[in-house]
């Protein structure tokens, strides 16, 4: 027989608080799949951007540093496809939570005895969820242009939970980002800042074919890392750096937007 | 769903301030509030925008904390027991605050999770309110679909999903049509009548004077005027007899006027006195208008509303006090 370190009432409470947060959870996500006008660019604009890349650069397989082991542009931009997808996606939680906070809804929930913690992380769910099932979009997407995953079926799993932990971790610093102004349009406004960070990485051209400041920023930038991850995976195979790479790096950010959010929300509350 | 204590009346105000802004911008939005709502009472908390109410209502349901001051609500204290006041009440704000993405009974379900309510009773309880507020029919409806009223009666519905003893209702029929808004009151009489104590903030005067037991006017922050509505009308006195006369006309009628009474606030263009007299001294006021040959546009006697009651304790009138065409939306 085992007993809980939790007395009755702490239990009662923690249940309460797993409840709230997952009919939260299934609120947000149900919400992102009713707007299907919202979605929909987070779909198409990274395929555009892959069918852009392979057709522009194709012709650089094989030849540059970085792209001489891959047999196709397509191939090589898988990784940052689903980076792309899931940003898109990422603001969509934190412009719904301003959506919430400029009509009120927030208060509705604020009014309510339910777990502050549970507001945050029920709203981010929705946006995880998108973000695995873009994941396997993009993958699905590109199969019939002969992209495969070497990495097999564990490859996949693991780049579909990266996807969900991309969007929960950039997510985070979108619903800092409503907590703090409470205004949909600047959470939409901040959303270039992230994706340019995205530019400044390696996942349109590999780091090695890079120069300069780009290439010094690049290094320094997370997202690199990240993206090289997926890229392993897609490329070469399960490799235990690999699968570190691709989940450990948006868990890092993700316990660090989810601090800020944490802090944000507080500040919100203590000004009331 | 904790609920007990409560003891004694369900909501004590004591001191209550509110400030925002600092330095030469500080504004006291709400500036020593005492008041008491007593068990089973429908409190009306009239006054005009901008006047404090909202403000109110935001600290008592604890979405704001006050800069001084304190108050219970059940019994609990509004800052330090914040989450059990939560569990108490019901709260059915402003503008109707409700995701037009979801389905009502979807917004049932949720709010009920979040009162903790079980899962056995949850459903039940979801459709036992849309029963009770008419949105059957629409229960597995976006909220989008749904017109003003409807949003309103699924907000008190929402209000209501774990059976509070302490309801806030913040304007509920501001925007509202006649026929929504009469059966929102309705609605919040039968509440009432289960024992429900309901503290309703509005700006609508007919609104206090047909559904609050006692109203409490508040005015830049303060309150003003407390007490049972016909008491408070009954302080005022004399009825007001209001008047319209040409442009020109209007010194004279106003001196003619002085004669029978005080002469009040009212629109502008029209004339009014508070006839000592009462009722009866009408017949000379038109006598003595007609001798001073002052063509009379309009006469109307007007029992004291509390409308009278906030311009006799403000010295203006209440603006916006009766719902126009353009604040009523289907």
């Amino acid at each position: 027989m085992t007993t809980s370190v939790l007395s009755a009432p702490q239990q009662h409470k923690t249940r309460d608080g797993l409840r709230q947060t997952y009919a939260l959870s299934k609120r947000s996500t149900l919400e992102i799949f009713r707007q299907p006008a919202l979605i929909a660019p987070s779909l198409i604009f990274p395929l555009f951007f892959a069918a852009l890349g392979a057709s522009s650069f194709g012709r650089t397989v094989g030849k540059v540093d970085g792209l001489k082991d891959v047999s196709s542009f397509l191939e090589f931009s898988l990784a940052s496809t689903i980076a792309q997808g899931v940003l898109f996606g990422s603001t969509t939680g934190g412009t719904a939570l301003a959506t919430d906070i400029q009509n009120g809804f927030m208060d509705r929930l604020l009014a309510s005895p339910s777990t502050r913690v549970g507001i945050l992380i029920g709203r981010l769910a929705g946006g995880s969820v998108f973000g695995a099932l873009q994941s396997i979009f993009f993958i699905i997407a590109l199969y019939p242009f002969g992209v495969r995953i070497q990495g097999g079926i564990i490859a996949v799993l693991i780049m579909v939970l990266s996807g969900a932990l991309i969007a929960m971790s950039l997510g985070g610093f979108m619903t800092a980002m409503a907590l703090k102004t409470g205004s949909p349009e600047a959470v939409q406004g901040a959303f270039p800042l992230i994706f340019i960070s995205l530019f400044f990485s390696s996942a349109f051209f590999p780091r090695e074919s890079m120069s300069g400041a780009y290439k010094t920023i690049a290094d320094y930038n997370p997202l690199s890392y990240l993206v090289e991850g997926l890229r392993v995976l897609t490329l070469q195979g399960l490799t235990t750096q690999s699968m570190a790479q691709a989940l450990l790096i948006p868990v890092a950010i993700g316990v660090g937007s989810f601090a800020l959010s944490l802090r944000q929300l507080s500040n919100r509350l203590a000004q009331l | 769903m904790t609920q007990p204590p409560i003891q004694g009346a369900p909501i004590v105000v004591h001191s209550l301030v509110r400030h925002f802004g600092s330095g030469d911008n500080l504004v006291a939005a709400v500036d020593g509030v005492d008041l008491v709502v007593e068990q089973g009472e429908i409190f009306g908390f009239l006054g005009p925008n901008g006047a404090g109410k909202s403000t109110i209502v935001r600290m008592l349901t604890t979405l704001l904390k006050p800069t001084t001051g304190h108050a219970l609500v059940a019994g609990y204290d509004i800052v330090k027991q914040a989450d059990l006041v939560r569990r108490s009440i019901g709260v059915a704000l402003q503008d109707s605050a409700i995701d037009p993405l979801m389905t009502g009974t979807e917004l049932l379900e949720l709010q009920a999770v979040l009162y903790g309510i079980p899962r056995a009773k949850m459903h039940a309880r979801a459709s036992t309110l849309l029963e009770r507020v008419g949105l059957t029919a629409a229960a597995n409806r976006r909220v989008i679909t749904y017109s003003g009223g409807m949003r309103r009666r699924l907000d008190l519905a929402l209000s209501l999903i774990h059976e509070p003893t302490v309801l806030f209702l913040d304007e509920p029929t501001t925007g509202l049509d006649p026929m929504s808004r009469l059966a929102l009151w309705e609605e919040v009489r039968r509440l009432n009548r289960e024992g429900t104590t309901v503290f309703l903030t509005t700006q609508y005067l007919e609104e206090a004077d047909q559904l609050a037991d006692r109203v409490a006017i508040i005015d830049h922050g303060r309150i003003v005027r407390q007490g049972v509505p016909k008491e408070l009308k009954a302080k005022v006195g004399a009825p007001t007899l209001v008047i319209n006369v040409s442009a020109p006309q209007q010194d004279l009628a106003k001196s003619v006027l002085a004669r029978f009474g005080e002469m009040r606030p009212t629109d502008e263009g029209s004339l009014a006195v508070g006839l000592i007299a009462g009722a009866t001294g009408v017949a000379e006021v038109v006598r003595a208008l007609d001798e001073a040959q002052i063509d009379l546009h309009h006469l109307e006697l007007n029992e004291p509303s509390l409308d009278d009651v906030f311009a006799e304790a403000t010295g203006h009138r209440l603006e916006g006090a009766t719902p126009t065409a353009e604040q009523t939306v289907k």
